[in-house]
């Protein structure tokens, strides 16, 4: 399905992707200080899984897990603040607001790292209908 | 003043993506215009918009489109000078590229959804005809162009047949050749 793979691409996304992964996390876990937050981070996660495939088209990450997980994560995310805000939990105590707000980030962020991460994925690998015919 | 810069930038990047004939080409200007974008919504004291249109704009959808132009092939046309232009100068170079039975291939291969994709050979032509990575190999000779293809290629068939009803095809000719008996 692909040609060889561009060494350029490889050694410069390969020496981007660790500083990347770290600019998400930086950006969802200080998103009630910063600007950024759960969406803006969680895209940047989701761009590392498309990042990987354009380097390294090799499906080995089971898109039925991930998508497994990011059900999972959006249903604590609908159960947090049902649990925590609902009840006057974190109006009673104003000292913890800035943790459940990062709390609420983090989820936020995992769940669109994940969802866009797993549609990517199912577009990537989609094995398409009909066979391909040669020109 | 310095977003009215910006924003004719963005228009010209804009109006340069529409018009670009090659797909990668307008994929990178679509980037250079989600940034100029994000750009004046930092102007505009929005910076977690300017994140956002940062991020998805020119990193998420740049990658989507290139892993989608991953699926549109790629058709590699091999050039192989002629005898007295093997040392292939700038000059011969653009000549070539802008002559009109080049760019009749060319226009003919993205009508049909194919990115033609030019490479010039200072190789011998034995050795590009074995070579996999070619689709197509152009010869040109003192009388005109040869071009080869495979013995079951479609294209061959059409280019032919299109050269024939366009008529001005003096000095073109069509050779095919079985893969297995060129290496």
């Amino acid at each position: 399905m692909t040609g060889p793979e561009s060494s350029i691409i490889r050694v410069v996304v390969g020496l981007l992707y660790p500083f990347i992964l770290l600019l998400g996390f930086y950006v969802i876990i200080n998103g009630h200080y910063t600007p950024g937050g759960g969406f803006q981070g969680g895209s940047i996660l989701a761009s590392l899984f498309i990042a990987r495939y354009v380097v390294f088209p090799v499906e080995d990450i089971d898109s039925e897990i991930l998508h497994l997980a990011q059900r999972f994560v959006l249903s604590l995310l609908l159960l947090g603040p049902v649990v925590l805000l609902f009840t006057g939990g974190v109006h009673a105590h104003p000292d913890y607001r800035a943790a459940y707000l990062t709390l609420m980030d983090i989820l936020i962020g995992v769940q669109v790292g994940f969802g866009l991460g797993v549609a990517v994925l199912r577009f990537a690998f989609f094995k398409g209908v009909g066979e391909s015919w040669r020109f | 003043m310095v977003e009215v810069g910006v924003l004719l930038l963005m228009a010209v990047f804009a109006l340069l993506a529409i018009h670009s004939v090659l797909l990668r080409l307008a994929v990178i200007y679509l980037a250079i215009f989600s940034l100029l974008a994000a750009f004046l919504y930092l102007l505009h004291a929005a910076p977690e918009l300017a994140i956002a249109e940062g991020v998805i704009g020119s990193g998420l959808v740049t990658l989507l489109y290139l892993s989608a132009l991953k699926r549109y092939r790629v058709y590699t046309i091999g050039f192989v000078g002629g005898e007295e232009s093997r040392k292939l100068t700038d000059r011969y170079i653009s000549e070539v590229e802008d002559s009109a039975t080049l760019a009749r291939i060319k226009d003919f291969f993205q009508r049909r959804e194919f990115e033609p994709q030019v490479v010039f050979v200072s190789r011998s032509l034995e050795d590009v005809l074995s070579d996999p990575h070619y689709d197509l190999v152009i010869s040109e000779t003192p009388h005109g162009m040869i071009i080869y293809g495979r013995q079951d290629s479609y294209a061959m068939v059409e280019l032919e047949l299109m050269f024939r009803m366009q008529g001005a095809g003096s000095g073109i000719e069509f050779v095919r050749y079985a893969r297995e008996e060129a290496q």
